[in-house]
Formats: C-alpha cells, sequence, structure tokens
C-alpha cells in the first residue's frame, strides 16, 4: 500500500524511532516551522513563563509576524508590537516580519517553505502553505506547546483527493474551484481530513492560485489543505532562489477517503452567501443583490494574480457611485510588483482605496461595516459579525467577482467584462 | 463538587452550526485575559449566558460546533467559566483547542440531545462517558475520550500536561 503525500510527510517528522504513519494512529511530529502573528505570540510567551518555561525549543524554525494590525492603528495595538519585537529579539527566533505582509504568502515569498515540510501555524489560514506541497496546520493555542516542546501531536488524518482536469475559462479562478469543492463536501466528509489537490489540470493553476486552493481547505472544514508539488511548483520555488525543491506527490496506490473529479472547463463564477463560506450560489443568480464595499485582498487572494485579474476587469471603469473598493496586496514585495506594473494606478483611477498590507478587514481590524450594509469580499470568511455589525452581510468571491462588482453596484458576474476586455485589446 | 471528570450544572443548549465568531467574536481576536473572555461568549447568540453561567454547566450543541476560525478564545472563556461541552460533532481544529485548553466535552449521538433541554440540570461523568439529566431522571451513555486526551484534559489543559512533562528538564 502506498502513502498519500500527508503520510509521507508525516512518516519523516514522526519524533518516534518507526517513521512511519498509518492512518489514525497518534503521533508526536516535529514541525519544520512554526509561525505566529503578533496577535497571539506574546500570549503564548507569557503562558509559557507564567508556567516556568523561559526558552524555546526551536528558536530557528520559528517565524513572527506582525500583520494583524498594520499599520498599527491604536495604542494598544502600539504596546503589543514593541513587546513583539523584544521578545521575538529576545528569544532569537529566526525569523521575524514587521507589517512586510500576511503570514502565509509573506512565508512562501520569501523561500521558507518547499515541498514535503510540516508546518505549525497559530493562524488558521496556515495551510495556504499546502500551495508548495508542505502539509501546514493550523494549531491556534496549541502552538505555545510547539514552542516550548518542539513537537505535537498529531493523528494522522486520511485525505480526500480532488482531480482537476482541464482549465478554468475566462472569467472564472481559482475561488471557483474551492468553492465548486465546497459544494461536493460537506463538513461530515471533510471532518479531520486533508484535501489534495492533484490531476492534469494543477498544472494551469500558479503557485498563488494554488494558496487560494489551499488555503480556504479551512473553510470547507478540513484539517488542511495541498497541493501536489509539481515541476510548475519547483520552478516558482526556484525563481525565489529555493533551488532544493522537490516533487512530491501521493503514490497511486495510496488510501485515499474520498476522490472527487473536477473538470474546471465547466466552472463558472460562484460567490459564498451569508452565514458561511460553505454557502455557494453562482455569481449570476445574486445580481439583484446591491452593494456597499467591495474588497480585494487577504491571505487568500492578495496576490499580483489577483490583482491583475481585478485590474484587468477594472481597466477603463469607475467604482460605482455608492461602492467603496479597498485593494490590499498581500505583500509589500506583491505592492511594489503592482506598483510596477501599474495595476495600482488602474486602481487608484478607478476610484479604489489601496492599503499596506495587512490581515485587517478580514476579522474586522479595520473597514467595518454597520448594520444593513453589504461586502463582496475576498477574504476567507463571512460569519455575521466577522467585519463590523452582526448585521452586516459579507459575500465571499474571486478577485474579477469583487471588480465586476465594485463597477455595477450589484453582485457581478464577471465574465461581460472579462470578455469585453479581449476584445477590446 | 466539580472536577474536570464529574460536573454537575444546567444546560445551556445551543443548535447545530454555531461558528467560532458566534462564540466569541473575531473582533476579540487580540484578547487573551480568559476573565475577559469570558463576558464575550455567546454575547450575540445568548446575551445572558456570561452572566448566569456557573462552574459545572453544560454547553449542549449539536453538530459542527465553533466552526469556521480555529479560535482558542471560546475555549479560554469555557475553561475561566468551568463550562464543560457535548456536542455531536466538531470540526478538528476545535475539537484540538478545547482539550488544549482544559475543556471536558463528550461527542454525543443525536438521541442524547434530543433527552436535554435547555435550563435542565445535568450530571456528567466526562471520565466514564455517563450522563444523567437530574431533572427527567434520563440516563445515558456516552462514549469517552481517549485516554491520551482525558490525560490533557485532567491535567488542566496542554501546557499544564507539558509542565508535567517537562519537570526536571528546564
Amino acid at each position: 500500500m502506498g502513502a498519500t503525500m500527508t503520510q509521507k510527510i508525516l512518516a519523516r517528522v514522526n519524533a518516534s524511532v518507526e517513521r512511519t504513519a498509518p492512518h489514525g494512529q497518534i503521533i508526536w511530529a516535529v514541525p519544520d516551522l512554526v509561525s505566529a502573528p503578533e496577535v497571539s505570540f506574546y500570549a503564548y510567551i507569557k503562558r509559557l513563563r507564567d508556567i516556568g518555561i523561559s526558552r524555546l525549543a526551536m528558536p530557528e524554525r520559528v517565524a513572527v509576524i506582525i500583520d494583524h494590525e498594520v499599520p498599527v492603528h491604536s495604542t494598544a495595538g502600539a504596546e503589543r508590537n514593541q513587546l513583539t519585537r523584544r521578545l521575538a529579539q529576545e528569544l532569537s527566533v529566526g525569523h521575524f516580519f514587521d507589517g512586510v505582509g500576511i503570514t502565509h504568502p509573506l512565508l512562501v515569498e520569501r523561500g521558507l517553505v518547499r515541498p514535503g515540510m510540516f508546518a505549525a501555524g497559530a493562524d488558521s489560514h496556515a495551510p495556504g502553505l499546502g500551495a508548495v506541497g508542505a502539509l501546514s496546520v493550523p494549531f491556534g493555542f496549541e502552538v505555545a506547546m510547539i514552542l516550548a516542546t518542539g513537537k505535537i501531536w498529531m493523528q494522522v488524518p486520511e485525505t480526500i483527493r480532488v482531480r482537476l482536469h482541464g482549465r478554468c475559462p475566462d472569467g472564472v479562478a481559482a475561488r471557483d474551484i474551492v468553492l465548486a469543492t465546497m459544494q461536493q463536501l460537506d463538513d461530515e466528509a471533510t471532518s479531520y481530513r486533508v484535501i489534495e489537490y492533484q490531476g492534469d489540470g494543477l498544472a494551469s493553476l500558479s503557485v498563488p492560485e494554488r494558496m487560494t486552493l489551499c488555503g480556504l481547505c479551512v473553510d470547507a472544514g478540513a484539517k488542511s489543505g495541498i497541493a501536489q508539488a509539481d515541476q510548475r511548483c519547483v520552478d516558482y520555488l526556484y525563481a525565489l532562489g529555493v533551488h532544493d525543491a522537490q516533487l512530491l506527490s501521493s503514490d497511486d496506490d495510496a488510501e485515499f477517503a474520498m476522490t472527487i473529479d473536477l473538470d474546471l472547463s465547466s466552472l463558472t463564477p460562484r460567490v459564498s452567501i451569508p452565514p458561511a463560506p460553505s454557502h455557494v450560489r453562482e455569481a449570476q443568480a445574486l445580481q439583484d443583490i446591491r452593494i456597499d464595499h467591495a474588497y480585494i485582498g487577504s491571505c487568500a487572494s492578495g496576490s499580483i494574480e489577483d490583482l491583475r485579474a481585478a485590474a484587468a476587469v477594472l481597466r477603463g471603469h469607475k467604482v460605482h457611485a455608492g461602492v467603496r473598493l479597498l485593494v490590499i496586496p498581500a505583500t509589500q514585495r506583491v505592492f511594489q510588483q503592482a506598483l510596477e506594473e501599474g495595476l495600482l494606478t488602474v486602481f487608484s483611477v478607478a476610484g479604489a482605496t489601496i492599503s499596506a498590507s495587512t490581515c485587517g478587514p478580514c476579522f474586522g481590524g479595520m473597514a467595518q461595516l454597520t448594520a444593513g450594509e453589504r461586502r463582496i469580499s475576498t477574504s476567507t470568511r463571512n460569519d455575521p459579525g466577522r467585519m463590523g455589525s452582526h448585521d452586516a452581510e459579507i459575500y465571499l468571491a474571486s478577485a474579477m467577482t469583487v471588480a465586476a462588482s465594485a463597477i455595477t453596484g450589484y453582485i457581478t458576474d464577471p465574465r461581460q467584462f472579462v470578455g469585453a476586455a479581449k476584445s477590446a485589446s | 463538587m466539580n472536577t474536570s471528570d464529574i460536573t454537575h450544572g444546567r444546560a445551556w443548549k445551543l443548535p447545530s452550526d454555531i461558528s467560532s465568531d458566534q462564540l466569541i467574536s473575531a473582533r476579540h481576536v487580540f484578547e487573551f485575559d480568559p476573565d475577559l473572555l469570558s463576558k464575550h461568549l455567546l454575547a450575540d447568540v445568548r446575551p445572558e449566558f456570561a452572566q448566569q453561567a456557573q462552574p459545572g454547566d453544560v454547553i449542549v450543541a449539536g453538530r459542527n460546533f465553533a466552526h469556521g476560525s480555529h479560535h482558542s478564545h471560546p475555549f479560554l472563556a469555557m475553561k475561566a467559566l468551568g463550562v464543560g461541552l457535548l456536542c455531536d460533532t466538531l470540526a478538528r481544529g476545535p475539537f484540538r483547542l478545547a482539550i488544549f485548553m482544559g475543556v471536558p466535552l463528550l461527542q454525543v449521538g443525536s438521541d442524547v440531545l434530543a433527552a436535554i433541554e435547555d435550563g435542565q440540570q445535568i450530571d456528567i461523568d466526562f471520565r466514564r462517558g455517563s450522563i444523567v439529566n437530574v431533572s427527567t431522571g434520563c440516563i445515558m451513555q456516552a462514549e469517552p475520550l481517549a485516554p491520551f486526551l482525558q490525560d490533557i484534559v485532567n491535567a488542566g489543559g496542554g501546557l499544564a500536561f507539558i509542565k508535567a512533562d517537562m519537570k526536571g528538564v528546564r
């Protein structure tokens, strides 16, 4: 019997002498990379110090990232950041990033992640690192245990295999692939399982697009998401200066809990409606829903490719008079590249506000909504109250769908704009 | 008395699909003081909860409890309040966080959930998985947590567990 990618990775990092990872077995696993944002890092350290633990087990593997409140806009935040900077230095953490991007895309961009790694994150959307064939699991406060001991217990999870075929039509994006996946998998199917993307269709998707696929697996209820590390992945990492990345895939005779086949060429733009990401509808069916605010950004959809796709829709158009559009590149490097490519000019001319890289809007940390307002967003979650008032509504969609909706003031299928842009050029 | 594994208190019955954000709004992510978090627990769903919940009480929820963001906050608050959990299912992330925070829990079937109404008095032996609805006299049984996980909960949570584990190391 062969092994899944997840089993291969967990077998390698199994702390016991038997380097195996049968499904369902509880093992102690040693993460290769541990990340914690400023939101919680100081709180973990405080709790550890309270019980007399003052050193990190493997500080060189730890990344601390200031990304949730950037630029800082509260005195409490300024104090928290100051404390975080001091702790990062005192504890000799290996990687410290201060307001230069959102954790998950940042860790990939800086060449810290490669196929076959086991990464532990404090943040819920840590599975985004699965884009480069790493198994990245969100552990929340359990990261405190990892910081102290360098290991974490894991019950080896099963894998759901999603085989992608063909390529997406114009106007359809990685988000729509995730939403199509969610329509086939309920929480019972995904609970305590990893979703693995593979198949010939995967080659048509860039690494940033795969970050959307993997990062949003959490919102489908899965433990994590991972994409097969193919030649495109290895080439992408090589260009970033990661020269030792290896191909990684599941064995053909590995045991999968389920297999789903998705024909990408048949997909259409989709939208998550309140109250949860898994509530999926066709964008076309929602065209009577008026919006007040549109947001393009987040760890799952703030890449250069998302910004290019949004700019292609917005070029030559204005944001609707009744709508505010906020654009946030996921990292400072993405910001810089968007600047050089002229994308930020497109957004600015269209009437958008552009902000520094941060997680802010995704959890109601900035650009809050009040009762009765509606936002369409490329971020990760749409729980009631997530972005301010409990009585505001959040819809989630691709950067193209959000851009098209910002132009019309209503939820809009972007294919009309993408088609028009094509024929004009 | 209430220890981690034997509790007496009232049932706070919740529907299925209560999300992590509904337990404690994501706007409180920067807050880690358990006593402050306790004031926010279920604020949008059961505003009276924070005032009235007592140690030994139990949240009785349906399917997919605490789904969504893997926030530790609801479980920090439940631990501080001394409140346990019975639910049909919960995703892996919240399941782990509940145990890590030392919140006693049992995953129970729909028949158990159907036999408990909001406000009834419930006795639970989490170690054995036995549940008694004192208000109705109904006696029920559920599968207890695996012994390894019970050890973490009974230690008072993951950090207390590793403290014992690391004794003498540091």
